[in-house]
């Protein structure tokens, strides 16, 4: 790996500008789909194939009884331990020299694993090209030295970028100033995300967030149990067939004569 | 065909067996390709590997389809276990394992079949269903789909080493089985052997058909 960098999100800052999403959609050339109005300013009401960050709006009670809007910043958290990485049949999901998650649309085969596997429910269908589609972490700029196309549209400084350990450091140290219920979220569950947020609120008050994320229990039996089990049993099953014959041998017929017009005598 | 061979399969039954087995067979082969990144080179046989996914899905079709009529043909003669005898062969491990002076006699289908047959059926209906769901998504709650690939790698697992086992039993481990599923006709010898029961039964009911014999010549009236 050649340095892992960091995306800091500090919902502190975020003003709800939505600047990111439109940079996001302009530097990755994704056209905007017909949206509803389901009576909130979040638009689209979920992440899409063409929508990869998406600000939720959400509006809480605070302590006090009053009315407290949350926004947050929503999108692939580039996960470690990632699930989509490991379901992939094909390498199309890999993991960058930057520690993020990628996919080489070429390779995907449309097969949909990892839609259920990923804990934060990120990537989409595109149904036209039937290719799973979602954020890089801006690959090619980061190639280029730039910083993802969202970072650089943040007017409040909300969404910093960075090595891996100054970004953590950051983090801890603005939760800490914030105080209160403010933490640091994803740098613990799955071998750590390469996206960090400092939360305001617990991690349990945002909508859509896990609180616990984790590599899914199925997919740990499916692929480091049932995968190689599959060979190791074919392969006992040969084994124990060779031994057999060897040892107790066939089963033979008694007479091998197929004449004498079948009767028994 | 020789004179005394003995009639143990008709075409139907032999055109349905080699239906399920080799859409099987395929469906193993494309499925380890995407099981297997290593298998992966397996793709460029047909163009990549979204058309070993696309093969993958409509074998498995044609597959579920087979093992419908695989179930609705066998499952009298090889889904139902019957007692004692069946019992008594398991216990002596059909002679296949230790020494045993005289094996059990049981009908046409010995219970290492019937249950060979009854993993077929069961694991292939499992592999039917969620392979459908892994196809068509839609709907379903992330649980249910996580626990589809579940299930269909563990089918996987049981059949593809049930599917050595009946490899090996057919070529080798019981020889002269095989022409059962090619040609249909197996030697008198093979059946006194493999089903002795089954060939008492037939002569008793005048169904023993007798290559170069009359047919039918000992059916009761």
């Amino acid at each position: 790996m050649k340095q892992e960098l960091i995306k800091l999100i500090d919902l502190s800052r975020c003003t709800a500008c939505r600047g990111c999403q439109v940079a996001c959609k302009q530097w990755n050339e994704m056209p905007a789909s017909k949206t509803n109005n389901f009576g909130s300013y979040q638009n689209p009401p979920d992440l899409q194939w063409n929508t990869w960050t998406l600000i939720r709006f959400q509006e809480i009670e605070d302590r006090g009884g009053n009315v407290k809007w949350l926004f947050r910043k929503d999108g692939c958290m580039h996960c470690t331990d990632a699930a989509c990485i490991k379901v992939c049949p094909t390498e199309a999901l890999y993991h960058t020299e930057f520690g993020s998650v990628a996919l080489k649309a070429h390779k995907c085969i449309g097969c949909k694993a990892c839609i259920p596997a990923c804990p934060f429910g990120v990537p989409k269908m595109n149904t036209a090209t039937n290719r799973i589609s979602k954020c890089d972490l801006c690959y090619t700029r980061l190639l280029a030295n730039q910083p993802p196309a969202c970072v650089l549209s943040c007017p409040t400084g909300a969404i910093t970028f960075g090595d891996r350990d100054a970004m953590l450091a950051k983090a801890h140290k603005r939760a800490t100033e914030l105080g209160g219920d403010a933490s640091v979220y994803g740098d613990k569950f799955v071998d750590g995300t390469h996206v960090l947020y400092v939360l305001t609120e617990k991690a349990e008050v945002y909508e859509h967030l896990p609180t616990d994320p984790k590599m899914p229990l199925s997919i740990i039996v499916w692929k480091d149990i049932l995968k190689p089990a599959g060979l190791i049993t074919a392969g006992a099953v040969v084994a124990g067939a060779f031994l057999h014959y060897i040892t107790h041998g066939p089963k033979t017929p008694e007479e091998e004569t197929t004449c004498e017009g079948g009767k028994e005598s | 065909m020789k004179k005394g061979m003995i009639k143990a399969t008709g075409p139907f039954e032999r055109v349905v067996h080699w239906c399920v087995a080799l859409s099987c067979l395929f469906l193993c082969i494309t499925g380890m390709a995407m099981m297997y990144h290593s298998l992966n080179v397996v793709g460029s046989l047909v163009g990549g590997m979204e058309n070993v996914k696309i093969l993958h899905n409509y074998c498995g079709v044609f597959f579920g389809i087979s093992l419908v009529l695989t179930i609705l043909m066998w499952w009298r003669e090889a889904g139902i276990f019957s007692f004692p005898e069946d019992l008594q062969w398991i216990m002596a491990a059909g002679g296949y394992l230790w020494h045993v002076d005289k094996v059990p006699e049981v009908g046409k289908y010995n219970p290492g079949q019937k249950m060979f047959f009854l993993a077929v059926a069961l694991f292939g209906a499992v592999m039917v269903a969620s392979g459908l769901i892994i196809w068509f998504p839609e709907g379903y709650a992330v649980g249910t789909l996580r626990l589809m690939y579940v299930f269909h790698a563990l089918g996987f697992v049981v059949i593809f080493a049930f599917f050595f086992v009946h490899l090996y039993l057919v070529t080798i481990g019981a020889p002269g089985s095989a022409p059962a599923m090619f040609t249909g006709w197996v030697t008198r010898g093979w059946v006194k052997t493999q089903h002795p029961k089954w060939l008492k039964e037939m002569e008793k009911d005048g169904t023993l058909v007798v290559c170069g014999e009359k047919k039918c010549s000992g059916k009761k009236a």
